[in-house]
């Protein structure tokens, strides 16, 4: 595993040391890991820390000494690409005493392949521009000063030191120093109290190639209390070059995981703990807490590592705490091979005599309970199994290698699950079911099967889109709503003709039927209003919403001014509507601006319904199907002929408009329809 | 496919140690006696050159041997196309690619970063798969017989047998004579035999053989089952390319490796990344430093296949295994039993011939071999390198020798494939051989490396997965060895291999200009940082 060796601020660690207690710093510090510890910085980032300030002291010494070296935190150019010489400031996001946050963009810089954003590495205050805008600076240059304290600003700003003037500058400081660091003291508390005083080493995210910021964990090959071995692969990192795994480089046992699978975490930054003692292993994971959360870690990662390394924090505390309950109450005392088989063969090691010393489960005692497994187990087993006419063999684990990987990674007892595969093996499909993560398949309620598979049904709750939502908000607020409907059934014969007639022309259903409704309106306008609690509103315009299911929601598109425009010019408008619902580009005036609504289930065979009123209309026509009827017709041969009608329903706020305009409305556009030559 | 014990790299460098002292010898005793026979043999003979062996070895020998005007016999054994084209690497292909593209489909998560959906589920049809390999091997063994009698190759349908002087007197003589087994007809050579029976499969003992639920490759290619469980034994080119099938097809894989590094034959790095691209990821586990001592068959349905597995080094046994299949590709043996070696005075070491340089066989293995006149052995059966087209190069390197052109085979230029998904490619040998290499020779191993991560046209195809090493001699610039991990690494290995045959430096293929965007820029980023140049 490689390590970036970064910049070493030697500040920084005897910082540490100053405030922490020497055996727990030594502790934090095996060989290895203490270049690590230290190491922030990679090829990218735009900061050399002089690190004085970035540890705020809990005491009022060691504060003063701080204060004595309030030296600038410097901004350098950063190197943005591997080929960067120089770089040209091009903007600066900050003033000169702006307060900025670590993560926060602070300036915009050119390099010859782009322009980007530089982040603030650490919190403070922006005390001096160096490089001001359109100056160039080459890449390493300090072009800003940083105060970690206001107080410092103008001492900063002046002379670029800081330290000339201990008297008033440090009891200047002082209080804002309490104040405006809250989460650096109680980062340094953290940092005092959290290492604890065991052996371990600290795995972090290694430098895997020369351009790489932060690694992805791309999966864990060890769990949290799995025996690792130096030279062993733990996990796979992804980097910007290829996927890589990482080996342990020391032996060990991994008490935590800090940033877990799928999860990114910034060069230099831990991403687990390894226990030299399997005792020591709970202190750590509440250690790795506190590392996950920021507060210990003395390298402060930048922020969208920090925003990914925070839920992780948050997790990790309860399962510390639960691992450490567990331990305590049943104590299992298992040599690590003993352990280590035990999870091979997927036995539960707390069902295992040991017999070794003080009862200590040996791997010979793990070996002779596989190979004699327990009553219980045993009678379970073939009673379980689908298959049942084969027994394993002793010692025997009958699962396939996926369902051996899954039952260990849940600490299951593989002979606690049922096998529905070949020879009543257990497979990967049954120790999902075990583990809830798969639902057993839905059994058919018809005996003996021979019937067709049963459908997969959809099970649970699907959340509303925003346009569902919005239906459902509408239809809702319909119910304080009186309405009525009135229905008419309406001859279809000569519409149908005329309709055969002007297809070719391009003429559509929906645009004949906008067309109808709209000349109706007109001569009954009562109709096309809305109810207002001062009266009826008349709408001037009538502007006809034609309702349009599309895929997972209901939106209704409006054809304005229908009734003085042509169906063919109503018919193209229409389709741009249309295609503008499937797309989801309708502008709210298209689909919000009707004065009454048809919805057309014509095409569907519907031979009668109603529909709801949406809000602020009037009126709404609800369109059924056409379907042919035998009729008494003494002009007729047979005494009887064939024709075809069609159901309309209008329901009508009745706040304003009556049973009688309704009945009119339906009239008109009863004889609009069956001659509805005027409608060309 | 490509066949490789794993011994054999073993016993290769055992060849290569004791073929150097005696070429001096051979060299001189070869040529004269040459000149006189054909002389006394002169007018008395069915062809030039007799060839025993039909596989891929044998036929590109019998397309030089034509080439150079000899008039050419090859005995086929009744198996036109040998292991290759019959039970190794084309129906292996066949299977690979149908597999691959099941594999391909079924990755949703793969195609919805494409875009792409398959809705409901992929199916294949066993047999229909199946039929497309036995059709593959079919037709090109079909090509390949055609190419034969096309350019005027008599193929003799009997398995040859060598007819000795009596008394193991070859060494003295020569040997010219090849009986047909089934007609019993002797056919004389006017000037060499080359002899090209190939391997098969080899079974560990302990091991029961059924071809149905204990097969080997012979067996596997079939695909007669795609059981739930399979375990295979040997973790080489043969294990690793069945893994890939048997995974894509929805089986689950336990290997069961001997040494103890799964993949021990590749260079430890590709391994690695190997195992977590072919193995970690998919249904796969495996046991190292174990040995299959006792493998019974099953009988599908009614009873499992089972597998006693014992410690390499304590033979203790360790565990059992109740499986549906077992495969077993722990290698391969020379098929060259009953042939008359013997009664030319041939001895084999576990059946592999001893040859010279020049591909001539010698009377046996060690110092105290001597060229035995007139006979020379390609392929498999001499075990310098288990590959088909390292059979064929051999096959035209003794034909040159044949006609007076002195020649040798380079086996480091000879690049290998496994062909997985994603593919391993390698030419000359593993970096650890490259480090005792360069400091038993006294020169600097380099090594640079090029990522497809880094590579638009893996982008593209959402392949990011791999890396190029290129490994080369500090001083001279030559390339040494490469290693590929990554999609189509065997069809970019050949840059690399002629590079190796060539001595091309790093400093001249740096210089070259690959295609943008492709692949091959994997090995540009790779040569250039070789010497200290970017590539992106």
């Amino acid at each position: 595993m490689k390590f970036i060796a970064g910049i070493s601020s030697t500040t920084a660690l005897i910082c540490l040391l100053s405030w922490t207690d020497p055996n727990s710093a030594s502790a934090f510090v095996p060989s290895s890991s203490s270049s690590s510890l230290s190491s922030s910085s990679s090829s990218f980032v735009g900061y050399a820390r002089n690190d004085a300030s970035v540890v705020v002291e809990p005491n009022a010494r060691a504060r003063r000494e701080t204060s004595l070296n309030a030296e600038a935190i410097k901004i350098t150019m950063p190197a943005l690409s591997s080929t960067m010489k120089e770089g040209r400031v091009v903007t600066w996001l900050k003033s000169e005493g702006d307060e900025i946050e670590a993560g926060e963009a602070i300036m915009v810089v050119e390099s010859d392949k782009a322009d980007m954003d530089v982040e603030a590495f650490e919190d403070g205050y922006l005390a001096k521009i160096l490089t001001q805008e359109g100056e160039t600076a080459e890449v390493g240059a300090v072009v800003a000063l940083v105060a970690a304290l206001q107080g410092d600003i103008a001492s900063i700003a002046e002379g670029g030191g800081g330290g000339d003037e201990p008297g008033g500058a440090a009891a200047a400081s002082a209080p804002i120093a309490a104040e405006a660091s809250p989460a650096a003291t109680a980062a340094a508390g953290g940092g005092g109290g959290a290492a604890p005083d065991v052996e371990f080493s600290r795995l972090d995210m290694p430098a895997l190639s020369s351009t790489m910021k932060e690694g992805k964990v791309v999966s864990w090959l060890k769990s949290e209390g799995d025996a690792v071995e130096a030279g062993e692969a733990i996990m796979v990192v992804e980097s910007d070059k290829a996927d890589m795994d990482v080996e342990a480089f020391e032996d060990g046992i991994i008490a935590a995981i800090i940033t877990q699978e799928g999860e990114a975490a910034a060069v230099g930054s831990p991403v687990a703990l390894i226990a030299a003692n399997e005792a020591d292993v709970p202190a750590l994971k509440a250690y790795a807490a506190i590392l996950a959360g920021g507060g210990g870690s003395p390298p402060p990662p930048p922020a969208s590592a920090a925003a990914v390394a925070a839920p992780p924090a948050a997790k990790a505390a309860p399962k510390a705490a639960a691992a450490s309950a567990a331990s305590a109450g049943g104590r299992v005392v298992a040599s690590p091979m003993a352990k280590a088989m035990a999870d091979e063969m997927g036995i539960d090691i707390s069902t295992v005599v040991g017999t070794g010393p003080d009862g200590r489960i040996t791997a010979s005692d793990v070996q002779n309970a596989a190979m004699s497994p327990p009553a219980g187990a045993a009678a379970k087993k073939p009673a379980a199994a689908k298959v049942p006419s084969w027994t394993p063999a002793a010692g025997v684990i009958a699962a396939t290698p996926t369902a051996r990987a899954l039952a260990k990674k849940a600490k299951l007892d593989l002979a606690t699950i049922a096998g529905t595969g070949e020879f009543g093996r257990v497979t990967a499909d049954d120790v999902r079911m075990a583990t809830g993560e798969m639902k057993p398949k839905k059994k058919s309620v018809v005996p003996g099967g021979g019937g067709p598979a049963p459908v997969e049904l959809p099970e649970g709750l699907v959340p509303f889109t925003g346009m569902q939502r919005a239906v459902s908000n509408n239809m809702e607020k319909t119910l304080d709503c009186p309405v009525f409907r009135a229905s008419r059934e309406i001859e279809m014969d000569a519409f149908n003709e005329l309709y055969q007639q002007v297809k070719p022309k391009g003429v559509t259903v929906s645009a004949l039927l906008a067309k109808a409704v709209a000349k109706a309106l007109e001569k009954h306008p009562i109709v096309n209003s809305s109810y207002r609690k001062e009266g009826t509103f008349f709408n001037k315009d009538i502007n006809i919403a034609m309702a349009v299911a599309i895929d997972g929601g209901l939106i209704t598109p409006v054809l304005k001014n229908a009734n003085e425009r042509g169906v063919l010019d109503l018919g193209e408008d229409w389709k741009g509507l249309v295609d503008k619902a499937k797309t989801g580009t309708l502008k709210p005036d298209e689909y919000n601006s009707g004065t009454f609504t048809i919805s057309n289930m014509g095409m569907f065979g519907i031979s009668q319904f109603d529909a709801i009123l949406p809000s602020g209309q009037g009126g709404i026509l609800a369109v059924a199907g056409t379907q042919e009827y035998i009729v008494p017709c003494k002009q007729a041969v047979l005494g009887m002929k064939k024709i075809s009608k069609m159901t309309v329903t209008l329901t009508c706020d009745h706040r304003q408009i009556y049973g009688a305009d309704a009945a009119l409305f339906l009239k008109t556009f009863s004889e609009i329809m069956m001659s509805p030559k005027s409608l060309v | 496919m490509r066949f490789l014990l794993a011994s054999v790299a073993l016993l290769a460098t055992q060849a290569s140690a004791f073929v150097a002292p005696s070429r001096g010898s051979a060299a001189a005793s070869a040529s004269a006696p040459a000149t006189s026979l054909d002389a006394s043999r002169c007018g008395n003979y069915d062809y030039d050159v007799i060839i025993v062996g039909c596989g891929v070895g044998g036929h590109g020998a019998a397309l030089h041997s034509r080439s150079q005007g000899l008039s050419t016999a090859i005995f086929s054994g009744g198996d036109v196309g040998g292991t290759c084209v019959n039970r190794g690497c084309v129906p292996s292909k066949a299977l690979l690619a149908a597999s691959g593209r099941v594999r391909e489909m079924r990755a949703e998560d793969h195609l919805s970063e494409f875009g792409i959906k398959v809705e409901g589920e992929v199916t294949y049809d066993r047999e229909g798969v199946a039929r497309h390999a036995k059709q593959l091997a079919n037709r090109v063994k079909g090509n390949l017989e055609g190419s034969l009698t096309a350019l005027g190759v008599d193929i003799v349908e009997g398995r040859g047998v060598l007819v000795g002087g009596g008394g193991g007197a070859g060494a003295v003589e020569g040997v010219h004579e090849v009986k047909d087994e089934t007609s019993g007809k002797v056919y004389t050579a006017k000037q060499d035999i080359i002899l090209a029976p190939g391997s098969i499969p080899f079974v560990p003992p302990g091991v029961t053989v059924d071809e149905k639920t204990v097969y080997t490759s012979d067996g596997a290619l079939e695909l007669q089952s795609v059981p739930q469980w399979v375990a295979i034994i040997g973790s080489g080119y043969i294990g690793l390319e069945f893994s890939d099938v048997y995974t894509a097809l929805g089986s689950e894989v336990t290997f069961i490796e001997a040494l103890p590094n799964i993949m021990p034959t590749f260079d430890r790095e590709i391994a690695k990344q190997a195992e977590r691209l072919l193995i970690r990821d998919r249904p796969i586990d495996y046991r190292t430093g174990v040995f299959a001592s006792e493998v019974t068959p099953g009988i599908p349905g009614v009873k499992p296949v089972t597998i006693k597995m014992i410690d390499a080094k304590t033979k203790e046994h360790v565990e059992t295994l109740e499986v549906d299949a077992a495969m077993v590709a722990t290698g391969r043996v020379p098929n060259t039993a009953n042939m008359g070696l013997e009664s030319v005075g041939i001895e084999t070491s576990r059946g592999f011939v001893a040859v010279d340089s020049k591909m001539r066989v010698m009377t046996k293995h060690g110092e105290d071999g001597v060229v035995v006149p007139n006979v020379y052995c390609i392929g498999d059966a001499n075990g310098k390198m288990m590959l088909a087209h390292a059979a064929s190069a051999q096959g035209i390197s003794a034909i040159e020798n044949i006609c007076g052109r002195t020649h040798e085979v380079n086996h480091d230029a000879i690049p290998a494939a496994c062909f997985t998904h994603p593919e391993i490619a390698m030419v000359g040998p593993t970096e650890e051989q490259a480090i005792e290499r360069a400091a038993k020779e006294g020169w600097t191993l380099g090594k640079s490396q090029g990522s497809f991560r880094a590579n638009s046209k893996a982008l593209a195809e959402l392949e990011g997965n791999g890396m190029a090493k290129v490994l080369y001699n500090k001083e001279s610039g030559k390339v040494v060895a490469v290693h590929i991990i990554g999609i189509h690494a065997a069809d970019l290995i050949q840059e690399c291999a002629n590079a190796v045959a060539a001595g091309t430096t790093v400093q001249e293929l740096s210089m070259m200009v690959h295609t943008h965007p492709t692949l091959c820029e994997v090995l540009d980023e790779a040569f250039k940082g070789a010497v200290g140049m970017a590539a992106h």
